[in-house]
């Protein structure tokens, strides 16, 4: 639109502004590019630089049953965690922008709760509530009940979000043409607020799928997650296969944020 | 077509099948209810009677309640002083991740650039890789014959290693780290929010670039500014795994120290206790703040 050049103070300013921009980007990047650097490293360390390029330490992981099985568990809770959130928040969203009346700010609050609270504090009562209730962790069923409420908030504000933005007479013109309330959901408002579903459902799953707090309180006896698994391996060792595995860890992540990207775009995301 | 157009009166509808909304439809909302009622409300009710059990050997509480645990808590100087240490180290990251955090949630709120996108994911990035995988990565760059020093030497800047973690510093790093983005996004969401065009008219009737910012978007994107501050302060409060991994012995924090109580001493009414007391110290500090910011915005308006 300006034609005008800008005045050189601003253009300056501009630049510096970028620089600091910038600079915070890479301090984000950071960490996170050095543990796929390092988990590509040839030699016997975590030492920098690294001494050529190998793969030798995701041979080493796959030949590390401990950490195998703590992957496969992961995603065993995280996908079984995802569907009941999922589920669960699906429903409450539809009742609360769609039903609720007078209660609905409060209900609202009472869906994100489990976001407001630390979440270490809800792992120590949980835990505390499974022995006094007599449930223990004998079973998975603590670190799943667990693992449901941390990720319900993410589901439930997702499609919560995407029903504000979805004209509610179109359900009720389907009905009053003679459909049933559940053809209805399903043929006219679950298409529309399919986005909302799929960004708050991966959500779910990478979150659930590198939860600490919760996993470390109420895992099973003998039950272990990755990034329990991780933890504790980095306590006696400190080599590239902890670099491996957690290049894995953050290309699952990845590969499920550009999924939704592609998909439905990551700027429909909510976040309270 | 006219029945469709007139939804709130269909006339070819049949009463019985309207959707009644409120009762009817009142089973969506029961699984989340009971999810939150049985296995939060409830355990944080628990959590409050087991601070208040008295400890016992050989069982991890004994019967009858007391006040003990409590006055243990607050009168102990070791554990007064992880407290005021666990609220310092948020009163520090708070500030950093809002001064590092504040231009790039801007950016990104106003960058029109085809890269938008991909800045996005990156502030999204850290968020969604796991705590220790985060922590890790400091671990690898801060130790002490980790990437920093190594480049610090090799560029003759120092002589030997610098102390770079197993102390504060390492520890307020990665938690700032950790936490920005929960600062980013809720400044993202407010700044986007705010009119450009107030801007322009702002700058079009003479005010400075810093004028526009103190006195329009500053004010302006204050609800986010509250919402991220109040975000990183509590998550900072209740972190575990960064302390313990960047910290190691040097710097306790009270979540390690419960941690600590639970599973390695099972004293689960003394780590029960000193878990609420943390909360409780939150809480004042969010309320306090609240307040203060409160008038603060209102003086603004």
């Amino acid at each position: 639109m300006r034609t005008k050049r800008k005045p050189l103070a601003s253009r300056v300013a501009d630049a510096i502004g970028l620089a600091y921009v910038g600079a915070v980007y890479v301090f984000l990047l950071l960490p996170i590019a050095v543990i796929v650097l390092m988990s590509l490293n040839a030699g016997e360390f975590l030492t920098f630089p690294p001494q050529g390029i190998s793969l030798r330490w995701f041979g080493a992981l796959f030949a590390n049953e401990a950490f195998m099985r703590a992957i496969g568990t992961s995603l065993q809770v995280a996908a079984i965690a995802t569907v009941c959130s999922t589920v669960i928040g699906v429903a409450g969203a539809l009742y609360v922008v769609r039903h609720a009346t007078r209660l609905r700010e409060g209900l609202r609050m009472l869906l994100m709760l489990p976001l407001m609270l630390p979440e270490i504090l809800t792992a120590i009562a949980l835990l505390f509530f499974l022995y006094a209730s007599g449930v223990g962790t004998r079973t998975m069923f603590g670190l799943l009940v667990g693992h449901v409420l941390v990720t319900l908030p993410y589901v439930f504000t997702n499609v919560a979000s995407s029903l504000y933005n979805q004209d509610g007479s179109l359900e009720q013109a389907a009905r009053s043409l003679g459909a049933s309330p559940w053809r209805a959901f399903v043929r006219v408002t679950l298409p529309l607020i399919k986005p909302g579903i799929i960004t708050g459902a991966l959500f779910a799953f990478v979150i659930s799928f590198d939860l600490f707090n919760m996993s470390l309180l109420l895992k099973g006896i003998g039950m272990t997650t990755l990034p329990l698994q991780l933890f504790d391996y980095l306590r006696w060792d400190f080599d590239p296969t902890a670099a491996a595995v957690s290049t894995v860890s953050i290309v699952v992540t990845l590969v499920a944020v550009v999924w939704v990207d592609r998909t439905v775009g990551l700027r429909s995301l909510r976040f309270g | 077509m006219s029945a469709v157009m007139t939804a709130e009166a269909p006339p070819h509808s049949s009463a019985r099948r309207k959707a009644r909304p409120g009762r009817g439809a009142f089973w969506l909302i029961a699984p989340a209810l009971v999810l939150i009622g049985v296995f939060l409300v409830l355990p944080y009710l628990n959590i409050i009677a087991m601070s208040l059990r008295p400890t016992a050997v050989g069982a991890p509480y004994g019967a009858g309640f007391t006040l003990g645990n409590y006055a243990h808590a607050l009168g102990d100087g070791y554990i007064l002083g992880v407290l005021a240490d666990t609220l310092l180290l948020g009163a520090t990251t708070v500030p950093i991740c809002l001064l590092l955090g504040y231009p790039v949630a801007y950016h990104l709120a106003r960058t029109r650039s085809r890269w938008g996108s991909l800045l996005y994911v990156l502030v999204l990035s850290p968020l969604l890789v796991g705590v220790v995988v985060r922590s890790f990565g400091w671990l690898i760059l801060l130790s002490g014959n980790g990437v920093i020093n190594r480049v610090l030497i090799d560029l003759g800047l120092v002589e030997t290693g610098l102390q770079l973690m197993n102390n504060r510093l390492g520890v307020t790093v990665a938690l700032v780290h950790v936490f920005l983005p929960f600062m980013i996004l809720p400044l993202v969401g407010v700044i986007q929010s705010i009119d450009p065009t107030l801007e322009q008219a702002a700058r079009s009737l003479g005010a400075s670039r810093l004028k526009v910012f103190w006195r329009l978007v500053l004010p302006m994107s204050w609800p986010g500014i509250q919402a991220g501050t109040i975000l990183v302060f509590v998550l900072t409060l209740s972190a575990y795994v960064t302390p313990v991994m960047l910290g190691g012995a040097q710097v306790k924090t009270m979540s390690v120290l419960v941690v600590q109580n639970l599973i390695d001493n099972f004293q689960w009414p003394a780590g029960a206790a000193q878990a609420l007391v943390l909360s409780a110290c939150g809480m004042v500090a969010v309320w306090v703040y609240a307040r203060l910011t409160g008038r603060f915005m209102k003086g603004l308006q």
